[in-house]
């Protein structure tokens, strides 16, 4: 226990930069992730076969192959064309991952909502964008914020993934140590614990979010 | 003011529209009614299009309107319509709903939709409520906002699909009273109901239908008494 204590206090600079990085990675890629799933959400619903050919593709691809793959496809594929970093063909990859859970989260959530709301309000005269914009969505997003709020932290352990192209998070930080030490259920440990923490705060905000968006309704 | 020409509608092999005509002049107020499956509430939602015609011709004011035409928006601000199932907008106050079309499609200033949606929500009586969200409200309550939703856009039209068929028997009359008093105005309505006792006080003209077509039409007092179509015969006697 004692070892312990000392390994974590021992590399806390290094895991605490690396916590950041995870931070900034998982935040860059979820924002990213959260517009990407909007636009194959509509896609998905539009009535014009071929964009909803285009969005059933990429949600099927990227349901059908793993994450770590879409991260190799990324990061060796398009550096081929343009000049990416580690970082963000990461942020990328992660966030192509996550836009097609979203996307289905989204379209989940638009759907569920009543159709008498969309039928109210094109009788008083609104366009479909705007019904869509202040009628659905507001209450279409308030529905879809328990199971995104769970997709961000599958997206947040996701982010653990980018250490194999190299990303310096709290995954990567802990490969090094357990192959510099040989202490590897340490190390791992202490990366968990990291990730413990991250999450045990993300929960509290999510339900305290929760909470507040509970006016009104349904 | 609504002209109908040969309105047909399906929905997949179910023929439900079959050839409907019908006039409609500014300040009459028709009520639709007949048997279940027989098509008012399909053809009331082809007169805004929330349902689109399969063929025949519909004039709203004066002009001939197509699903796909520009202005459609422009035209449905014009004609209100009230829902079985009310449906307010939940995540917004009772005098917000209220604001919210005059706002955004009018472009009215908020404080003029305001004062407006105040003086709406006094004529049907639930001033109190303006910031109340609409679960806090009884049915009877939801309907009478619905209405003065529809009502601020200054619609020149307004359709009722079985605005009470969703209330408890007590929280009827209040609905009803607003109706008729939209109706002494001189607003111009078409009604999907099955209270008969306020279809024979405040309509013009009852259009009874049936399997698809306008089985009968005429005066209330008329059609209650001697009603000529077998069909509507059959219909008064299940249900007085």
């Amino acid at each position: 226990m004692n070892r312990f204590v000392e390994s974590f206090v021992g590399t806390f600079s290094g895991f605490a930069k690396a916590t950041w990085v995870t931070l900034e990675i998982t935040v860059a890629s979820l924002l990213l992730a959260s517009l990407i799933g909007l636009v194959f959400a509509f896609m998905k619903i539009s009535d014009r076969g071929w964009l909803r050919l285009i969005a059933n593709g990429y949600i099927g691809l990227i349901r059908g192959t793993p994450l770590i793959v879409q991260i190799m496809w990324l990061y060796f594929g398009i550096t081929h064309f343009i000049v990416l970093s580690k970082f963000w063909a990461g942020v990328l990859a992660l966030a192509i991952h996550s836009g097609a859970y979203i996307a289905e989260i989204f379209r989940g959530a638009i759907q569920s909502i009543d159709k008498g709301q969309m039928e109210a309000a094109r009788s008083l005269g609104m366009s479909y964008g705007l019904a869509m914009r202040r009628i659905i969505l507001p209450q279409a997003f308030k529905r879809a914020i328990p199971p995104l709020g769970n997709q961000f932290i599958i997206g947040l352990k996701d982010s653990s993934l980018v250490a194999f192209i190299g990303v310096s998070e709290i995954f990567s930080v802990s490969m090094s140590e357990a192959a510099a030490t040989f202490r590897q259920l340490e190390f791992y440990s202490i990366a968990g614990l990291y990730y413990l923490a991250l999450i045990v705060v993300f929960s509290l905000v999510l339900h305290r979010l929760e909470k507040r968006l509970d006016k009104g309704s349904r | 003011m609504i002209k109908v020409r040969g309105l047909h509608k399906h929905f997949g092999n179910l023929h439900v529209l079959k050839g409907i005509d019908l006039d409609i002049s500014a300040r009459e107020v028709v009520v639709l009614i007949g048997p279940s499956g027989s098509g008012k509430s399909t053809l009331l939602r082809c007169l805004n299009f929330l349902e689109q015609k399969d063929k025949g011709e519909i004039w709203l004011m004066g002009q001939r309107v197509e699903p796909d035409q520009v202005n459609l928006n422009q035209i449905r601000e014009q004609v209100g319509m009230v829902f079985q199932h009310f449906h307010l907008f939940p995540h917004m106050t009772v005098l917000e709903n209220i604001m919210e079309a005059p706002v955004q499609v009018k472009k009215r200033s908020k404080a003029e939709a305001r004062e407006q949606a105040f003086s709406l929500l006094k004529k049907v009586g639930l001033q109190e409520k303006a910031d109340e969200y609409p679960d806090k409200l009884s049915g009877g309550q939801k309907q009478r906002v619905a209405i003065a939703r529809a009502l601020a856009m200054s619609p020149q039209i307004m359709l009722f699909d079985e605005p009470t068929s969703a209330l408890d028997p007590e929280l009827v009359g209040e609905v009803l009273q607003v109706m008729k008093e939209l109706a002494q105005e001189g607003m111009t309505m078409v009604i999907v109901t099955h209270e008969m006792g306020f279809a024979r006080e405040v309509a013009d003209r009852i259009v009874f239908m049936d399997n698809g077509i306008i089985a009968e039409e005429g005066k209330p007092a008329d059609f209650f008494a001697n009603p000529r179509h077998p069909k509507a015969k059959q219909f008064l006697r299940s249900i007085l």
